[in-house]
């Protein structure tokens, strides 16, 4: 890139709205020419009125916007229809127009009115529609094409402009998780191949994380976050912008993830027993998830640090007794967990695959059995026992001569866990939380 | 040669056969007519002409703009807003001073009424679909009472000539009126294919028009007033006639496709020829005596456009 080159968008101490009432108040913005660049925040935050005032469809209460160093309000329509394509969310085709006269429709600024389209405009709309994949359905109307497919001769529709800037307002969030990735990564190539600057405005926070390499995170019109999606997209400032408990992690393509959690909010009401579980590996998220649900109060250990089980755990606020990563389980982390088992009223073991690591936690089961209490197993642990000496299955076995539940799965472990609760001699009182 | 070209390469000799069929009909049967009579009806062919082809360029920039399939001069409260004008300026006598007053007033009524339409429709910026046919009907029939009460109040003398009118009537009484509403129907019908590309792009709404470069502050205004002006030079030439402009943008949209490169002359040539043909056949029907043109383009263009429909619905518009 150019350093003398003037950025694509810069927009300075922009302030917009309706009627006098500022959306986007005193917001400075410097977009570099290449960019892919995502914009998120909660509904009414600005991001659409952004959009719009860069686009030239409304125009700033104050503050100027230039697009590669030129007054957007200086552009004429077809000066402006070269530098900038938009591609909305839905476009409405309301007459049966063919796919190849919609991407022509993308020339407009630069079609002659009597004659036909001129050589330069059929090259550029054969090449959109190349780009795009839409060549073999160019004759068929728009009008029967899937939303999917739709999309893509929008996309071509803007391609055609030739555009320096593209512009996707929300253009992806009425797709299936398919055609979404398949429009954004065609857009990512338009972006590396033509070095087309790209901005997005999306709710699809996971979506814009993976795709942007740098985001913005507007709130209330002004500017929470500017930076590489790891920097922004962080616990402390989504929860700023978007008032829910949010959790943000690390996903397998190493981009972050993003997940709301609003149904484990902290005051979730606690109506049945206190239930341990034994578990690790993710062979706990489920059963830990549908116990807090169901309102019973839940702990679970001993399992180690980092554990996708721990992550699960901490993300539901459950208490978990946890000793260092990798580590086989230790005496203080087992007493930590015995405590927590000797509260419950019920003992659960999941799915856990057993090492010479963790098979001390089958010590607790025995505990809680001769307590009197009711211990739910999981079937199956002799194809999980791992241990050289078969020790898991053998402590299986005198856990189920002591008169412990087998269940076939998780769902089996539900419908027996209540009753088993109400046989118990204490009536599934167990510590109350 | 694609088999749209070819079509819109057919429709010329297709249309002069219709009109050269409508010389030879005539109240008093088939054949070629005296000189005289051959003039008159020879007028009144050009008048049907110019009024259809009004009617229906109308009617395809009204559908594009509003991108309301039912959207057409009459169902606007166009045509009656301009035959409102056209009515005053019969009576208050404006329209003996000058051939050009009548379209005039016509066009002033015309466009007023469309932009009351508009604002009584437009609700949070927007004007929607059932919004503005709505209002189109309720400022429609109060275009059409406020004519009854001209006409209730009016001296006898004139009477005869307003309802003849009302309902429809391609009889030339003025060369000079014809020769205006032609040229105003001309000038608007080739300004109408001038903003074909800019027709195009309003069809996928406001604002993807703009984002394709087109001035929309300025180009749907022009549209407007290009439609209106040339519905009300058709109105003040042959009164009230529905439906044209609904369904010969719909049947020719359904064969050359919705490009209005091609729409638009299309249209005005079929619009043109189908009521010119509507007439003849008004003509002939209960010969020696004549329908109202308006009833015959109703009674052919009803089942014509429920063919249409039915044929080629995806041609059409979208469900």
């Amino acid at each position: 890139m150019n350093a003398c080159e003037p950025a694509a968008i810069q927009a300075e101490a922009l302030c917009a709205g309706y009627r006098g009432r500022p959306v986007i108040s005193d917001l400075t913005l410097t977009v570099a020419a290449g960019e892919i660049l995502g914009v998120a925040g909660p509904n009414g935050a600005g991001k659409t009125t952004l959009l719009r005032c860069l686009a030239g469809l409304c125009a700033p209460l104050s503050g100027s916007i230039r697009l590669f160093g030129k007054q957007l309000a200086d552009l004429t329509g077809q000066a402006r229809a070269r530098c900038l394509a938009v591609v909305p969310q839905e476009t409405e085709t309301p007459m049966a127009f063919t796919v190849e006269e919609i991407v022509m429709i993308g020339r407009t600024a630069s079609l002659p009115r009597w004659r036909g389209p001129a050589a330069g405009d059929r090259a550029a709309v054969e090449r959109a529609m190349a780009y795009t994949d839409v060549v073999e359905m160019k004759d068929r109307p728009v009008t029967e094409l899937s939303g999917g497919e739709k999309q893509r001769v929008i996309v071509a529709m803007a391609l055609a402009q030739e555009p320096r800037i593209l512009f996707m307002d929300e253009a992806t969030s009425h797709l299936d998780i398919h055609h979404r990735l398949e429009i954004m990564q065609l857009v990512e190539r338009i972006n590396i191949e033509q070095g087309v600057t790209v901005m997005m405005v999306s709710h699809d926070l996971n979506l814009t994380a993976e795709f942007c390499r740098r985001v913005l995170l507007l709130k209330d019109g002004k500017l929470l976050g500017d930076g590489p999606p790891r920097d922004v997209f962080t616990e402390p400032l989504l929860r700023q912008a978007y008032p829910c408990n949010i959790h943000v992690q690390p996903t397998v393509s190493g981009s972050v993830a993003v997940v709301p959690a609003p149904r484990f909010s902290e005051r979730a009401p606690v109506r049945g027993a206190r239930i341990h579980v034994v578990c690790g590996g993710g062979s706990g998220g489920e059963i830990l998830r549908r116990l807090t649900l169901g309102g019973y109060a839940v702990t679970c250990g001993a399992l180690n640090e980092g554990d996708s089980d721990a992550r699960v755990a901490g993300a539901l606020g459950i208490g978990a007794a946890l000793e260092k990563p990798f580590l086989p389980v230790g005496a203080a982390a087992l007493e930590q967990a015995r405590k927590l088992a000797k509260d419950a009223a019920a003992l659960v073991v999941a799915a856990v695959p057993f090492g010479t690591g963790n098979v001390a936690n089958l010590i607790l089961a025995d505990e809680s059995l001769s307590a009197g209490k009711p211990v739910l197993i999981l079937d199956g642990a002799e194809s999980r026992d791992y241990t050289p000496a078969r020790e898991a299955e053998a402590r299986m076995r005198v856990l189920r001569s002591n008169g412990a539940e087998f269940c076939r799965d998780p769902a089996d472990l539900f419908e027996r866990l209540s009753p088993a609760l109400a046989r118990a001699p204490g009536g599934g009182a167990g510590k109350s939380p | 040669m694609t088999k749209r070209d070819w079509i819109v390469w057919m429709a010329g000799p297709v249309a002069l056969l219709a009109l050269g069929f409508c010389l030879l009909a005539g109240a008093a049967g088939w054949g070629i007519p005296s000189d005289v009579i051959f003039r008159l009806r020879l007028e009144r062919m050009v008048a049907g002409f110019v009024v259809g082809a009004a009617l229906a360029a109308a009617g395809t920039v009204f559908q594009a703009l509003l991108r309301n399939p039912l959207a057409e001069p009459y169902v606007l409260g166009v045509s009656s807003g301009a035959g409102l004008g056209a009515a005053f300026a019969i009576l208050s006598g404006a329209a003996a001073w000058h051939v050009a007053t009548m379209p005039l007033i016509a066009f002033v009524f015309g466009a007023a009424t469309l932009f009351l339409v508009y604002r009584l429709a437009l609700v949070g910026g927007r004007a929607s679909v059932y919004g503005l046919v709505l209002s189109g009907v309720i400022v429609s029939s109060v275009c059409s009472s406020m004519l009854m009460f001209l006409i209730w109040v009016s001296p006898t003398p004139v009477l005869h000539g307003i309802i003849g009118w009302m309902l429809g009537n391609l009889e030339v009484y003025s060369r000079p009126l014809l020769l205006t509403a032609s040229v105003a129907v001309a000038l608007g019908v080739v300004a109408i294919r001038a903003m074909a590309p800019e027709l195009n792009a309003l069809t996928l709404g406001g604002d993807a028009a703009h984002y394709a470069g087109v001035r929309t502050r300025v180009a749907v205004p022009l549209g407007l007033g290009l439609a209106t002006l040339t519905a009300a030079a058709g109105v003040s030439l042959g009164g009230l006639i529905g439906f044209v402009g609904l369904v010969v943008p719909h049947g020719v949209r359904a064969i050359v496709g919705a490009d209005h490169r091609r729409l638009v002359p299309v249209s005005a040539l079929a619009g043109g020829v189908f009521l010119a043909v509507c007439d003849a056949v008004a003509r002939l029907v209960l010969a020696p005596r004549e329908l109202p043109v308006g009833v015959v383009t109703a009674m052919i263009g009803g089942p014509f456009f429920l063919l249409i429909l039915r044929r080629r619905r995806r041609g059409g518009w979208l469900e």
